[in-house]
């Protein structure tokens, strides 16, 4: 692996955790007694940022390297399934994030000051919220197990 | 300093001030209810405690997954699949939900401050420990066993330092 795509990957991997911390944060701040909107927009946008960025450092990765040297290595090893289940659904259900936190982003830029008040659109905000938290978990508990299948 | 010792040491930091905080923070609270009531300095206390435990927490998170990151360049990916880590995962997991669940208060207080602690004690624990070769749901049978020993523990102080049960 060249040092352009081991920056990249290692972008790809800390900066996906800064979204899934952010987003996380974001789900908390929600439940506070007294809403903070300032805090409110800097989790959403930075969470909104970071899906972005591993998005493009992820796809660029795995366009020019995880193609051709690492998925004929986990497909031959003793967890194929890492790559044709694990890897397949993180491909397509990673495109729900960028969009999820842009939904985040604009609710909260546009009517964060109507959530304290307005207790139905706080809830609807923080299941979204907790949809974007579960896909991001589940996408990084799947890096690991797919880097975990690639040596095996 | 090379990258290992850098992560070493943030992940230390990261787990002194989450244990640390989880730690006082079971003292103050307890400390704060002999009176029945928390006054707005408590309060405020515990507030900085719970915010230093959450900042131990994102430093832990992060500096794990360099260690990840670490893994995965260096040659060791063996080791992201070991039963270990994915115990810790999971503790991981419980605790930030328990956290979650503790600011909708959507949780009663003896069992989030029971998880809170065990998690905290739990994942420094495997941490440290070397030559356990459990599988994955050995070790989430020992947290579990964990959990309601520490539940039991904070009860029965709970009885002598303020004179009644919590559960």
């Amino acid at each position: 692996m060249t040092q352009t795509l081991s920056i990249l990957l290692s972008v790809h991997i800390i900066i996906g955790v800064i979204g899934i911390i952010a987003s996380y944060a974001t789900l908390l701040w929600l439940f506070k007694k007294n809403i903070s909107v300032r805090l409110l927009k800097i989790s959403s946008i930075t969470a909104f940022v970071a899906y972005i960025t591993a998005w493009i450092t992820g796809g660029y990765y795995y366009v020019v390297y995880y193609g051709s040297n690492v998925k004929p290595i986990i497909k031959d090893g003793p967890n194929p399934w890492a790559h044709s289940i694990i890897m397949e659904t993180k491909e397509h259900i990673f495109l729900f994030l960028p969009l999820l936190a842009f939904v985040i982003l604009l609710t909260v830029w546009f009517k964060g000051n109507n959530l304290q008040e307005n207790r139905p659109l706080r809830n609807a905000l923080a299941l979204v919220v907790l949809i974007t938290l579960i896909i991001s978990v589940f996408m990084a508990l799947g890096g690991v197990i797919i880097s975990g299948s690639a040596r095996l | 300093m090379d990258l290992h010792i850098f992560l070493i040491t943030t992940h230390l930091i990261g787990v002194a001030l989450g244990v640390g905080g989880a730690t006082f923070g079971g003292i103050l609270y307890l400390k704060a209810l002999k009176d029945g009531k928390i006054d707005p300095m408590e309060g405020e206390w515990l507030s900085i405690i719970f915010t230093t435990l959450r900042v131990g927490l994102v430093i832990t998170v992060l500096s794990g997954f360099g260690f990840l990151l670490e893994y995965r360049m260096t040659g060791q990916e063996e080791r992201l699949l070991d039963p270990r880590l994915w115990a810790k995962l999971t503790i991981i997991f419980i605790l930030v939900s328990n956290a979650l669940l503790m600011q909708m208060r959507k949780i009663p207080m003896w069992l989030g401050e029971g998880l809170s602690i065990t998690s905290w004690y739990g994942a420094l624990t495997l941490g440290i420990i070397r030559g356990a070769d459990y599988s994955y749901f050995t070790f989430l049978i020992f947290y579990a066993i964990a959990v309601f020993v520490i539940i039991g523990v904070l009860s029965i102080i709970k009885k002598l330092y303020l004179g009644k049960y919590f559960i």
